[in-house]
């Protein structure tokens, strides 16, 4: 096959050599040919498909239309985008030569290269960056709509159908966002350079769990025009087979971002585990590698019990399978398991990488190496291998295995000390340092704070009879914002700031940060101190109006939220003014010892002229010759 | 971190045993993912099994349907069977490739495409004449999900069997031959697979 490398110019007076295929494919095709698949998929499924569901209690011809339009959406949107070609390559025999390979990886394509299937790990990297935000931007948007709508007793402007689709849709966009935060753009772009590699492991697979979220996200924003996501980001069944068939749009966005996440855990444990540099002994691995391959390790199992439990309730919806429904002999807890299974371990999917990105950054700006490097390996360790142990704990009030009750409140309190051994190693290496105080700094302070109110209310909620009070209360809701968002999100956002030098070549501007994260900050604080005031008082959670004596502790909520809001805009306005007009980065301005600091920026296509051999470890801050 | 810049790898020229030994342990971590679902549905067989909610695993004749009557587990374990000799096919293939022997791997490889089909066919098959519907109780949907898991499994299992067939004819495992001992581990999973289907559907 004539590639586009070796192809001889075209001379004047001849056309123009033809172009391969994978030159023609880009996020235009993408989006064409995924519009197509998905009409021809649904005139199919109206043509072919019989209108009688008689036997089946919830089937919808409906809900097989949707499923399977958005399904051929998949399709076409794979093949547009060009994911298939590498494997039907791989069957023909024709492998992709060095040149093709080369192309692949952007080489060459300047901007182009962010709208391909581009297999270079920095350009998936910023492509996970900005799919990120944008899903955060939606996720936000969502969250003011809610917390305007509560911002008085008596119920806003919202109906309340509309107000539950909005809270279901905010539930679940922003949990995949803190998903995503951290192992997708730091873990691509940052991951591989920190530990010595050239690339993932896997790069086709990287740009493949890329592209599979960009392909799930239209799913999911077109529940908005199907009746929205009225059962909360949980869709318990049966309550969601009795859904819009906006549930669809939230079935099909579960099962692709599954796939998705499964594929991003074995490239990036494969790229730890095989391709550090010489000399890079388990020892000497940053702890923010310890930190991002725990996280997706600990998805590749978790993962596919998500995917298991959409897919059941996707075949109860379309085929009139009754799993869940218990006139057919189905069952709700089946669901309620099944989904937990992976939802527990998905809090901590979301928050280790982020608390060990904030580890990684403390020793640069305190200039003192990581207090007990060993201990912090072990609290990831056992937080990732009790986090596999505890999901009933959203179950107490179910009555699924009452029996069972008091053996989960112990794991779940076990859980706080390994989390207490991350706290010390914080708190450890800030001990008595020359502290650099910088936002990155700060955020380490803040989840501190935030984490350890997340945290002991967590130790609470685990308790069974306390549960039993403030369960399905806004104290829940304040609970697990106070560890995806106080922690989670603020080491992402530190991360951002840290690794952004490297990431566009240009320094964050100080200022934006530093007002960014007072505001977010603040607010933050504000807004869920309030709801935990509210969730005591007993205020329920995903209802859109309360009584008047909630109404105080809603109004701080709420301007707290809008704090917040004003926060996120500045960090929003600082990463676009900083990316285009900020000042050059020096190669390590943070004078670091990892060695993504060792590369110059940009950073070349394949990071290393030489592949690194490494002597020491990354946290020989304060020792002489260090 | 002190790091020293004199190492030298070439980039484009890694050793065959390098890249397999990567590509295996790829493979097997997307397997935990995959064996996590397949254990995930046979727990979902026992668990409605163990509940039988409203009776409803295997409904009873009533007025407006017959009763569920459970397909023999035979059917199951054949698909296993089927795929179990397919799984030595390749062994066998992956024999000759040792060996150096191109006739080998050939008619391996591409005796092991057959069995995949055959047993993805016979499957559909299976499916089609199973005396319920998906719609008549519990049994009958987690019967469809384990066979439909089947079907995903031995799809790809066709693809991938399929392409290593044409690999092999076009002599593309002489120097290397990484990818016909990885294809080994997923033909091996999914006969495993397949076995814990036939071994649930034994109990009714």
């Amino acid at each position: 096959m004539t590639t586009m490398m070796d192809r001889p110019a075209s001379a004047p007076g001849h056309s123009a050599p033809k172009k391969a295929l994978i030159e023609r494919l880009n996020i235009f095709t993408a989006f064409g040919l995924g519009i197509i698949g998905a009409i021809v998929f649904w005139y199919i499924a109206k043509a072919i498909l019989p209108a009688n569901t008689a036997g089946s209690y919830i089937k919808s011809n409906r809900d097989q239309w949707v499923l399977l339009a958005m399904i051929g959406w998949l399709i076409g949107f794979m093949t547009g985008i060009g994911a298939f070609i590498g494997p039907f390559r791989w069957l023909l025999g024709k492998d992709l030569s060095h040149e093709e390979n080369l192309f692949y990886a952007g080489k060459d394509l300047g901007v182009k290269r962010y709208f391909r299937y581009t297999t270079d790990h920095k350009v998936v990297g910023i492509q996970y960056l900005v799919t990120t935000m944008v899903v955060f931007f939606v996720g936000g948007v969502l969250a003011m709509l809610i917390r305007t709508n509560l911002g008085h007793a008596g119920g806003g402007w919202l109906q309340p159908q509309t107000y539950n689709a909005i809270v279901g849709m905010h539930g679940i966009i922003m949990i995949v966002a803190t998903i995503i935060m951290v192992t997708g753009p730091f873990g691509n772009f940052i991951m591989p350079i920190m530990i010595g590699a050239r690339d993932m492991a896997f790069p086709r697979l990287n740009a493949l769990s890329l592209w599979l979220i960009i392909a799930a996200i239209p799913c999911i924003l077109s529940s908005i025009f199907l009746g929205g996501i009225p059962t909360g980001w949980v869709a318990y069944n049966p309550l969601a087979s009795q859904g819009p068939p906006g549930q669809d749009g939230y079935i099909m966005f579960i099962c692709i971002f599954a796939l998705s996440t499964m594929v991003a855990g074995a490239n990036i444990t494969t790229t730890v585990i095989k391709m550090r540099a010489k000399g890079m002994t388990w020892n000497r691995t940053p702890i923010f590698i310890y930190g991002v391959v725990a996280s997706v390790a600990l998805a590749l199992p978790a993962f596919p019990f998500f995917f298991l439990s959409q897919v059941l309730s996707a075949m109860d919806r379309a085929t009139g399978s009754t799993f869940y429904d218990v006139r057919g002999g189905g069952s709700g807890w089946l669901y309620e398991n099944l989904f937990w299974i992976m939802g527990h371990p998905e809090v901590y999917v979301i928050l280790i990488p982020a608390v060990a990105a904030l580890m990684e950054m403390a020793p640069v700006f305190t200039r003192r190496p990581l207090f007990s490097f060993n201990m912090a390996i072990m609290g990831i360790a056992g937080i990732s291998g009790l986090s596999v142990l505890v999901w009933a704990h959203h179950m107490y009030t179910t009555g699924w295995a009452p029996l069972l009750n008091g053996p989960f409140m112990l794991t779940t309190e076990l859980i706080s000390i390994p989390t207490g051994l991350l706290f010390l190693v914080l708190i450890g290496t800030l001990w008595r340092g020359r502290l650099w105080m910088t936002m990155p700094t700060a955020s380490i302070y803040a989840l501190l704070w935030n984490f350890m109110i997340g945290g002991v209310t967590g130790i609470y909620l685990s308790d069974v009879p306390i549960d039993g009070a403030l369960h399905g209360s806004m104290f829940v809701t304040a609970h697990f914002h106070y560890t995806l968002m106080g922690a989670g999100l603020t080491g992402a956002v530190a991360s951002l700031v840290y690794w952004f030098p490297k990431m566009t070549g240009r320094m964050f501007d100080k200022t934006l940060s530093w007002i960014g994260f007072w505001f977010v900050q603040i607010g933050f604080n504000i807004a869920f101190i309030g709801m935990f005031l509210v969730g005591l008082a007993g205020q329920p959670r995903r209802v859109g109006s309360y009584a008047a004596l909630f109404d105080q502790g809603n109004m701080i909520t709420t301007g707290g939220a809008y704090l917040i809001m004003a926060g996120m805009l500045v960090f929003l306005y600082g990463v676009i003014s900083s990316w285009t007009h900020g000042a050059k980065a020096p190669m390590n301005p943070w004078f670091a010892k990892t060695l993504e600091w060792t590369v110059p920026n940009p950073v070349p296509l394949e990071n290393f002229d030489v592949l690194p051999v490494v002597t020491s470890d990354a946290y020989g801050y304060g020792k002489a010759q260090s | 971190m002190s790091v020293e810049t004199h190492g030298h790898v070439n980039p484009h020229h890694e050793h065959p045993d390098v890249v397999g030994s990567r590509n295996r342990l790829g493979l097997i971590l997307l397997l935990v993912a995959d064996i996590a679902f397949a254990l995930g549905v046979i727990f979902v067989y026992f668990y409605l099994k163990g509940q039988n909610v409203n009776d409803m695993w295997l409904p009873k004749a009533s007025d407006t349907q017959d009763a569920t009557v459970p397909v023999s587990s035979m059917g199951a374990w054949y698909v296993t069977f089927i795929a179990a000799i397919g799984l030595l096919f390749h062994q066998y293939a992956l024999a000759g490739v040792k060996l150096k022997n191109q006739t080998q791997l050939v008619l391996g490889s591409g005796l092991a495409f057959l069995a995949s089909l055959v047993a993805l066919i016979y499957q559909g098959i299976l499916m089609n004449n199973a005396s319920f519907t998906i719609t008549m109780g519990a049994y009958a949907s987690c019967y469809y999900l384990i066979a439909g898991l089947n079907v995903v499994h031995l799809f790809l299992t066709s693809f991938i069997s399929l392409g290593n067939w044409n690999r092999s004819r076009l002599g593309l495992y002489v120097s290397d031959h990484w990818h016909v001992r990885i294809v080994s581990v997923w033909w091996t999973w999914m006969t495993i697979s397949s076995l814990l289907g036939a071994f649930a559907l034994s109990f009714t």
